[in-house]
C-alpha cells in the first residue's frame, strides 16, 4: 500500500509541480517582507530611550507593512496559473565554501505564503492586543523589539529556499523565544523556563545541523530544489536517518514526543507571546519542516512512521495532561502540545494528509491565538491569576471574552461549522486510511485525542465563564480595552469562518497542490459518515461528563488529592523527571569523570576509581591539582598512548 | 662503520654520561646537580670530537660547560642557595606513573629507531673535506642563514626578558652616606651606625655575632639576610675560646 | 644536510633573498629592535607613547608589506621561507589580529602606564619595591617590543619551509609569550605561576618537537619539508622513524593550540596571564600554529597520513568533547573562554583533517573568525572590575546585562558566535570545517562536533542567562569606561563577528583562493 502511494504522489508530484522560476514583479520584493520587522527590531533594540515613546507603535505598523506587503505578493499569486506559482527569488551569495557555494534566497511558494499571511496576519494582531496588554510595562520596548526580531525570524524561516537559511531563522525565532520566556526574569522560575526551552531547542538544533550536514554530504547541496532532486538516487539508510535527524528537530521546536517538556514552562512568558510564538506560529515550524521535506519523509517509510508515532504519542499526552492542569495557561499549552500532534500525525501519513495538516496548522493559529488573547484578557480582568479554580462565571462580566472564546472553543471541539471541524476531522479520516493495523492504531489514537479533548478545553471553559464565581476576594473582573478585544473578535471571526472557505470549497487542497502533490483519493477503514457520527458522538460525550463535573456540580476551589492518573498528569506525567534520568544525570557523570581524568591524568589511577565513583565535587576539586609535574605527565601520557597506539596498529 | 677505538671511548663514557645524567634527577644539593650537568656536557663533546666534529666538541665544552654551567655554580656560590630541594613526593603514584610513562616513551623510541636499518654512513670525512669550520659556516650563512638571523631575535628577547624579571630599576635617587646619617640621627637608634659583626681569635665572618657588654650576641651585627637563612653562627665557642685563653693568661701572670 | 655539505667543497655561493617576500618579518623585526632602543634611551615619560606608536606603524607597515608580497611568491632563502597563499594569508590574519591586541595591551584607563601590566616584573608581590614602583610611576613598556617579537615568530611560523626554521620560529614566537604571561598588574603571583608553568611545558613539548624533527631528519636525511614529501614512498627501510617522527613534531605543534591531552597548561596561562595577553595568545598564537600545522601536514608528511591521521583523529575528537565538557564546570570566565578556546581547536583539527584545498580554506577562515571574537571577549573582561582587579568569577557577572546593557549585550553576542549561531562567524566557520571534514570522508568528526558545540552552546547560554536573568550579588561590580584603544578593538572584534556572518563571502572567497601551499 505504501509503495503505491509512493510512486502515485511523485508521479502527481512531477506532473504537477512546475520549476521554480525566478521571482519578477512583486515577488522579487519579498525580501522586504523579512527586513521591515528586522529594521523595526533594530530601531527599538539599539535606539535606546529614545525609542521609548513611538518603539510600540513603529514595531507594530512595521509588522502591518509586511502583512501588507505579503498580501499584495499573495494576490499576484492568485492570478497566475498553478504551474506559475514557485518563485525563487536569490539575495546574494553568501557561503561560497571551496565547491560548495550558497546561494541565500527566497522561495516564494504557496506553501510559503500560507505561512507569511499567517505569521503576519496573527503577529500584527497580537502586537496590537500588547500595545494594551503591555501599556504599564516598564520594558515595553524591549518587549516589542523582540516581537519584531521574532516575526523577522519567523518570516525568514518560513521563505528560506535551503535548510541552511531555514536554519537560520530556526535559531532565531528560538533567540526570540528564549528571550520572550525570560522577559520577566525578575522571577528566577521564568529563567529556568527560559533555560529548560533553550536546551530543549538545542537538542533539536543538534539534530536540524547534522542534517543538513549528511544533505551536504549526499546531495552536495541543501536548498530543496537540490535535496528533493536528489532523494531518488540517495541510499534508504541515509534518507532515513536524515528523515529522523529532521523529525527530532520538528519535534524540540514543536514540542513534540519526547522533547515537549519546555513548552509548559515557556507560559511564563506574557501572554501574548504565548499567544503568537508558542501557539499559532514558531511551535508549528516542525509542522511547516516536515511538510516542507516531505519529498524526504516520502522515500523514507521508517521515518514517516516515526512522525506518526511521536505526532499520534503527543496528542494523547497533551490531552491527558490538559485534563489535569489547573492553570488556565498551561491548559492551553497542553492543547496547543496535542493540537500539534495532530498536525504532525497528518505530516507524517504522507500525501493524504500533508494539506489537512497545513490546514489545521492555519485554523488552530486562529482558534488558539484567539483562546490565549482571551485568557490574557481573563488574566487581565482579575489581577493576573491564572488558576481556574478561582475563576467561574465570568461570562457575564466579560462578554466578548466569553463569547470570542466561545467560538474559539467550539472550534477546537471540531463543531460543524466552526473552523476546527474541517480540518479536525479530515485528519481523523485520513488516520483511518491505510491497510492493516496502523489505521486502527493512529485512527483509533486521533480520534479518543478528539473525546479527550472537548472534555478538558469543555472543562476550561465551564470552570472560566460558566458555574458560580469562586472569585478571590480583591477581584473586580472588568472587560479589556478595546485594543485587546478588537484582535480577538477578527480571530473569533477567522476561528469562525475561515474552514468554511477553505474547506468544502477545497479552496486549500488546490491552493497547496504545487507544492504537496494532489491527495490521493483514500477510503477510510470505516464509512465517513459513519466516522464523523462517532466523532461528534465521543466529542459530546467529553463536553457533558465535563458539564457535569465542572457546571453542574460544585467545583472545590482548592485541588482535589485526584487519582494516581491525574497526580501524574499535574506532573506532565513525570516528563522533567525521566528527562533528568535519561539526560542530566549521565551527563552529570561524563563531566565529572572527565573533570577527574583531565586534571589528574593517569597519576592517580588507583586513588581515581574511588573518587570516580564517590564523585563528590569536593574529592573533585582536590584533585585539581594545578601541579606543572602533573601537568607534564598528561603530555607524557599523550605522546606513549599515542605513540604505542600507532606502533600496536602498524 | 665506527672504528675500534670509537666503540672503546663510547662504551666506556656512555655509561658515564647516563650517570651523570641520573645524578642530575637524584642528587639533592644543587652544586651536586650542576656538577652531574657538567659530565653530561663534557662527554658529549667528547662524543662530538669523537665523530670528527672537532668545532661542536669544542664549542660544546666552552660554552655549555666552561659558560653556562660555570656562571650557573658562581650564581649558587654567591646567592648561596645550596640549601636541598625537597624531593619528597606529594602526589599519589606520580613518581610510578613517570618511571612507567618514561619507560614506556623509551621502548617506543627504540622500537622506532631500532627497527630502521640505516644506509652506511657517507662518513664525516667527506663531508670535511672543505674544512669542518668551512662546512659548518657554509650552512650556518648558506642556507640556514634566515634562522640564523632570527635567532638573534630569540638571543634580545633572552636580554630583554631578564632585564624585565631581574632588573629592578633604581626609582630614587640613591641616599648619600650624609642623608643615611641624618636619618639615623632623626630617628633616634643606632647613631654610630650598626655594630660590625664579631671579631674573635678564631673567626671573624660575617655570620658571627658580636657579643655585647652583658655577653649575648648582637643581632644587629649579622646581615639580616643570614639571619632569615639561619645561617648565623653561634659565637659561644669562639667566644668561650678567647675566655679560657684569658684565663691561662691571668693563670699564667699569677704562677 | 650531508647530501647538501657534499657538494658544497668549492665556492661559498650566498643564498639569494627575496626581500619583498620576507619585508613584513623584517618591519615587524625592526620595529621590535626600535622598541628595544626607546627602551633603552627614550626617558621613562615618553617611552609608552612612543612604544604605542612604533608597535601600531610597525604593524601596519607589515600588513601593507603583505599586501605587496603577494607579488613575490616563492620559495626563498634556500627554502627556508616559503611565502605562498596560505603563508600571506595567515600573516596578514596574525597582523590584523595583532594591532587589535596591541590596542588592548595598551589600554591605560587613567593610569601612567598600560593598566594590565606590572609596575616593574623584578619586584616581589606584594612587596614595599612594588608599590614604590607604582608610586614612581614606573611602567613596564618593555611588553611592547616583547609582543613584537613574538609577532615576528607568529608570522615566521607558517611560512618555514624546513623543520629547523620551523623549529626557531616556535621559539622566537614562545619566549615572549613565557614573560609576558608573567607580567600582570594584579594577582601576580597566579601571574608568574602561570609563566612558570607555561614555560617549562613549553620547553617540554619544544623537546618532543626536536626529538620528532631528529627523526624525521634521520627518515630523509634533510629539514626540508620539501624533502621529506619526497622520501614518503621511496624511502625504504627506515618506515619505523617516519611515523614516530610525524607525530613527535604534531605533538610540540598540538601544545601551542591547546589540544587535549596538551592543553593541561591552557586553562592556568589563560587565567594567570595579562588579560590582553590572554586574548593575543588565543588568537594570534593559534593562527601561526594552525598554520604551522597546515604546513607542515599538508606539505611534509601528508602522503603518509594513513598511518598516524587516526592519531589525529584521536586528538580532535579527544579535545572537541574535553573542551566543551569541562568548560561546562568552570566558574571563572577566563578559565570557562580557555577551555572553550581548547573546544575550537579541536573544531579546526576538524577541518585540518579534510586532508584538501577546502580543508585549508575552511581552517583559514576558522581561525580569522575565532580570533577577532576572542580577542573582543577578552577585552570586554579585562573591563569588567570588582574594586582594582578584574572580576573574573562567574558569579560577579551575574545581573551585568541590566547594569551594562552594551557591554554584556557585546559580550553576549560574541558567546552566540562562539556556540556557532547563524549570521555571527562563529556559524559560518564551524559550518565551513564541517562541511569540509564531511566533504572528505571525516563525517564522525563532525558529528563529535556538532554535538560537541550544542554541549558548549549550553555553557554559553548560562552565561548569558546569568548577565541578563540574574540578579546581581553586589552593586560593586563595574565595567570601567574603556578608552578609544579598548574600545576600538572590541568594536572591531564585534564588527567583524557580524560581519563574518553575514557576508563571509569576500573572506571565505580569498581564503579559498590563497588555499594552495607552494610545494
Amino acid at each position: 500500500m505504501h509503495l503505491v502511494q509512493l510512486s502515485a504522489s511523485s508521479a502527481v508530484r512531477l506532473a504537477g509541480a512546475g520549476a521554480a522560476q525566478p521571482a519578477s514583479g512583486v515577488t522579487s520584493l519579498a525580501w522586504l517582507l523579512v527586513v521591515l520587522p528586522l529594521l523595526g527590531a533594530a530601531i527599538l533594540l539599539f535606539g535606546g530611550r529614545r525609542t521609548n515613546r513611538f518603539g510600540p507603535a513603529l514595531a507594530t505598523v512595521l509588522s502591518w507593512a509586511s502583512f501588507g506587503i505579503g498580501a499584495v505578493i499573495f494576490l499576484a499569486m492568485l492570478g497566475r496559473s498553478a504551474d506559475q506559482r514557485v518563485e525563487v527569488l536569490s539575495l546574494y551569495s553568501w557561503i561560497p565554501a571551496g565547491g560548495f557555494q550558497l546561494e541565500a534566497g527566497m522561495l516564494v511558494d504557496p506553501l510559503s505564503m500560507a505561512f507569511v499571511l499567517l505569521v503576519t496576519f496573527v503577529g500584527s494582531l497580537i502586537l496590537v492586543y500588547s500595545l494594551a496588554y503591555m501599556e504599564h510595562d516598564p520594558d515595553r520596548r524591549r518587549f516589542f523589539g523582540f516581537l519584531n526580531l521574532f516575526v523577522a525570524s519567523m518570516l525568514l524561516l518560513v521563505l528560506a529556499d535551503s535548510y541552511l537559511l531555514l536554519y537560520v531563522g530556526w535559531e532565531g525565532v528560538g533567540l526570540a523565544s528564549y528571550l520572550l520566556i525570560g522577559f520577566w526574569n525578575q522571577i528566577p522560575a521564568n529563567a529556568s523556563a527560559a533555560n529548560k526551552a533553550f536546551v530543549a531547542n538545542r537538542v533539536g538544533d543538534f539534530g536540524m545541523s547534522v542534517a543538513i550536514m549528511l544533505m551536504f554530504a549526499t546531495f552536495g547541496t541543501v536548498t530543496f530544489a537540490g535535496v528533493d532532486a536528489g532523494v531518488a538516487g540517495a541510499n534508504q539508510g541515509t534518507l532515513t536517518a536524515i528523515g529522523l535527524l529532521l523529525l527530532l528537530g520538528a519535534c524540540s521546536k514543536s514540542a513534540q514526543f519526547p522533547l515537549q517538556s519546555w513548552l509548559g514552562d515557556a507560559m511564563a512568558g506574557p501572554t501574548p507571546v504565548s499567544a503568537l510564538i508558542h501557539a499559532a506560529t514558531m511551535v508549528t515550524a516542525g509542522v511547516y519542516l516536515v511538510v516542507r521535506s516531505h519529498v524526504i519523509f516520502e522515500g523514507t517509510p521508517t521515518a514517516q512512521t516515526f512522525v506518526v508515532v511521536a505526532g499520534a504519542i503527543t496528542l494523547i499526552f497533551g490531552a491527558v495532561v490538559g485534563c489535569a492542569k489547573d492553570d488556565v495557561k498551561k491548559v492551553l499549552a497542553a492543547s496547543t502540545m496535542s493540537q500539534i500532534g495532530y498536525m504532525m500525525l497528518a505530516a507524517g501519513l504522507g500525501p493524504v494528509g500533508y494539506v489537512f495538516a497545513i490546514f489545521h496548522l492555519l485554523n488552530h493559529g486562529f482558534f488558539k491565538a484567539g483562546m490565549f488573547l482571551g485568557a490574557g484578557s481573563v488574566m487581565h480582568g482579575m489581577n493576573d491569576q491564572v488558576d481556574m479554580r478561582r475563576f467561574g462565571n465570568l461570562s457575564g462580566a466579560m462578554k466578548i471574552t466569553w463569547f470570542t472564546f466561545g467560538i474559539g472553543w467550539l472550534s477546537i471541539l471540531g463543531v460543524p461549522p466552526f473552523s476546527g471541524f474541517f480540518s479536525k476531522d479530515k485528519i481523523i479520516e485520513a488516520a483511518f486510511i491505510g491497510e492493516g493495523w496502523r489505521p486502527w492504531v493512529f485512527g483509533g489514537a486521533a480520534l479518543i485525542g478528539a473525546a479527550i479533548t472537548a472534555f478538558y478545553m469543555s472543562r476550561l471553559f465551564f470552570m472560566t465563564f460558566q458555574g458560580e464565581k469562586r472569585w478571590p476576594r480583591d477581584a473586580h473582573p472588568h472587560e479589556s480595552p478595546r485594543r485587546m478585544t478588537v484582535p480577538m473578535i477578527v480571530l473569533a471571526t477567522g476561528s469562525a469562518f475561515l474552514g468554511l472557505i477553505l474547506g468544502p470549497t477545497n479552496a486549500i487542497a488546490s491552493w497547496l497542490e504545487p507544492v504537496t502533490g494532489r491527495s490521493p483519493e483514500g477510503e477510510p477503514v470505516i464509512a465517513v459518515p459513519v466516522l464523523m457520527s462517532l466523532t461528534l458522538l465521543l466529542v459530546a460525550g467529553g463536553v457533558a461528563l465535563a458539564w457535569v463535573q465542572y457546571w453542574r456540580d460544585k467545583v472545590p476551589v482548592a485541588a482535589p488529592a485526584g487519582s494516581l492518573l491525574t497526580r501524574a498528569a499535574r506532573q506532565d506525567l513525570y516528563q522533567d523527571d525521566v528527562n533528568e534520568a535519561l539526560l542530566m544525570r549521565p551527563g552529570l557523570h561524563l563531566t565529572r569523570s572527565l573533570v577527574f581524568f583531565d586534571s589528574r591524568g593517569v597519576d592517580g589511577a588507583v586513588g581515581g576509581l574511588a573518587a570516580l565513583i564517590g564523585g563528590t565535587s569536593a574529592r573533585v576539586r582536590r584533585v585539581q591539582n594545578g601541579f606543572v609535574r602533573s601537568y607534564a605527565l598528561t603530555m607524557l601520557a599523550g605522546v606513549v598512548v599515542i605513540l604505542g597506539a600507532v606502533w600496536v596498529v602498524q | 662503520m665506527t672504528s675500534g677505538g670509537e666503540a672503546v671511548l663510547f662504551w666506556i663514557l656512555a655509561p658515564v654520561s647516563v650517570l651523570g645524567a641520573l645524578g642530575l634527577l637524584l642528587v639533592r644539593k644543587a652544586v651536586h646537580v650542576a656538577l652531574g650537568m657538567a659530565v653530561v656536557m663534557i662527554n658529549l663533546g667528547i662524543f662530538y670530537i669523537a665523530q670528527n666534529a672537532e668545532f661542536l666538541g669544542i664549542v660544546q665544552i666552552v660554552v655549555y660547560t666552561g659558560a653556562v654551567m660555570m656562571l650557573f655554580i658562581f650564581v649558587l656560590m654567591l646567592i648561596g642557595v645550596d640549601s636541598s630541594d625537597s624531593l619528597v613526593e606529594t602526589i599519589k603514584g606520580q613518581k610510578i606513573a613517570g618511571l612507567l610513562l618514561s619507560t614506556g616513551l623509551g621502548v617506543a623510541l627504540f622500537a622506532a629507531i631500532g627497527s630502521a636499518t640505516f644506509a652506511s654512513p657517507i662518513g664525516l670525512k667527506e663531508v670535511n673535506a672543505g674544512g669542518n669550520i668551512t662546512g659548518m659556516a657554509v650552512l650556518i650563512f648558506g642556507k640556514y642563514v634566515w634562522a640564523f638571523e632570527v635567532t638573534s631575535a630569540l638571543l634580545i628577547t633572552a636580554a630583554l626578558a631578564a632585564m624585565v624579571l631581574a632588573h629592578r630599576e633604581r626609582l630614587t635617587p640613591r641616599p648619600t652616606q650624609r642623608q643615611w646619617s641624618e636619618r639615623r640621627f632623626q630617628v633616634g637608634k643606632n647613631l654610630a651606625g650598626l655594630p660590625a659583626p664579631g671579631v674573635y681569635a678564631r673567626r671573624n665572618a660575617v655570620d658571627t655575632p658580636a657579643l655585647l657588654p652583658d655577653g649575648t650576641p648582637s643581632e644587629a651585627s649579622v646581615p639580616r639576610v643570614l639571619t632569615a637563612r639561619e645561617q648565623v653562627n653561634d659565637p659561644e665557642p669562639y667566644a668561650g675560646a678567647e675566655r679560657a685563653i684569658e684565663r691561662e693568661i691571668e693563670e699564667g701572670t699569677n704562677r | 644536510m650531508i647530501a647538501s655539505l657534499s657538494g658544497l667543497t668549492t665556492e661559498f655561493v650566498a643564498t639569494k633573498i627575496n626581500y619583498g617576500a620576507v619585508l613584513p618579518m623584517l618591519v615587524v623585526f625592526g620595529a621590535a629592535m626600535i622598541g628595544v632602543l626607546v627602551e633603552a634611551f627614550a626617558p621613562r615619560a615618553v617611552r609608552y607613547g612612543a612604544q604605542v606608536g612604533v608597535a601600531l606603524v610597525g604593524l601596519v607597515a607589515a600588513f601593507m608589506a603583505v599586501v605587496l608580497a603577494v607579488g613575490h611568491q616563492g620559495s626563498t632563502l634556500a627554502g627556508a621561507v616559503v611565502i605562498d597563499g596560505p603563508a600571506l594569508f595567515l600573516q596578514g590574519t596574525i597582523l590584523a589580529l595583532s594591532v587589535l591586541s596591541v590596542l588592548a595591551m595598551a589600554e591605560r584607563f587613567d593610569g601612567i602606564g598600560a593598566d594590565a601590566f606590572t609596575a616593574q616584573g623584578a619586584a616581589a608581590p606584594g612587596s614595599p619595591q612594588e608599590s614604590a614602583a607604582v608610586r614612581a610611576g614606573a611602567t613596564t613598556t618593555e611588553v611592547f617590543p616583547l609582543t613584537m617579537f613574538a609577532i615576528g615568530g607568529m608570522l615566521l611560523f607558517p611560512a618555514a619551509g624546513d623543520l629547523l626554521t620551523m623549529f626557531v620560529a616556535l621559539e622566537v614566537l614562545s619566549l615572549p609569550l613565557y614573560i609576558l604571561s608573567g607580567l600582570a598588574s594584579r594577582r601576580r603571583l597566579l601571574s608568574q605561576e602561570a609563566s612558570l608553568k607555561y614555560f617549562l611545558l613549553g620547553a617540554f613539548s619544544s623537546a618532543f618537537f626536536l626529538f620528532g624533527a631528529a627523526l624525521l631528519f634521520g627518515y630523509s636525511g634533510s629539514m626540508d619539508l620539501g624533502v621529506i614529501a619526497k622520501a614518503i614512498g621511496t624511502q625504504s627501510g627506515m618506515d619505523g622513524l617516519l611515523v614516530p617522527g610525524v607525530l613527535l613534531v604534531l605533538v610540540g605543534l598540538l601544545f601551542k593550540i591547546g589540544a587535549v591531552p596538551f592543553h593541561s597548561w591552557t586553562p592556568d596561562v589563560y587565567q594567570g596571564a595579562p588579560t590582553p595577553v590572554t586574548g593575543f595568545m588565543a588568537a594570534c598564537t593559534k593562527v601561526a600554529a594552525f598554520g604551522a600545522i597546515l604546513r607542515f601536514v599538508y606539505v611534509g608528511v601528508g602522503d603518509s597520513r594513513w598511518d598516524w591521521a587516526p592519531a589525529l583523529w584521536a586528538v580532535a575528537i579527544l579535545t572537541m568533547v574535553v573542551g566543551a565538557v569541562l568548560s561546562i564546570t568552570q566558574t571563572d570566565v577566563k578559565r570557562l573562554l580557555a577551555y572553550s578556546s581548547i573546544a575550537h581547536a579541536g573544531f579546526v583539527l576538524t577541518g585540518l583533517l579534510a586532508f584538501d584545498r577546502v580543508g585549508v580554506s575552511s581552517v583559514m577562515f576558522y581561525v580569522v573568525a575565532y580570533g577577532f571574537s576572542t580577542i573582543a571577549a577578552f577585552a570586554i573582561v579585562s573591563l569588567v572590575r570588582d574594586g582594582g582587579s578584574e572580576a573574573t568569577h562567574l558569579s560577579q557577572w551575574a545581573g551585568l546585562g541590566r547594569t551594562h546593557p552594551i557591554v554584556a549585550g557585546a559580550f553576549a553576542f560574541l558567546l552566540l558566535a562562539f556556540a556557532g549561531i547563524p549570521l555571527t562567524s562563529g556559524f559560518t566557520a564551524k559550518f565551513a570545517v564541517f562541511s569540509a571534514a564531511i566533504g572528505h570522508g571525516a563525517t564522525p568528526l563532525a558529528v563529535v562536533g556538532v554535538l560537541a558545540s550544542a554541549i558548549a552552546a549550553f555553557v554559553y547560554v548560562r552565561v548569558i542567562v546569568l548577565m541578563y536573568f540574574t540578579e546581581s550579588g553586589g552593586d560593586s561590580v563595574r565595567v570601567v569606561p574603556p578608552s578609544i584603544l579598548t574600545s576600538a578593538a572590541v568594536t572591531i572584534g564585534v564588527a567583524m563577528t557580524l560581519v563574518l556572518g553575514v557576508v563571509p563571502a569576500p573572506l571565505l572567497d580569498l581564503a579559498s583562493r590563497s588555499a594552495l601551499f607552494l610545494r
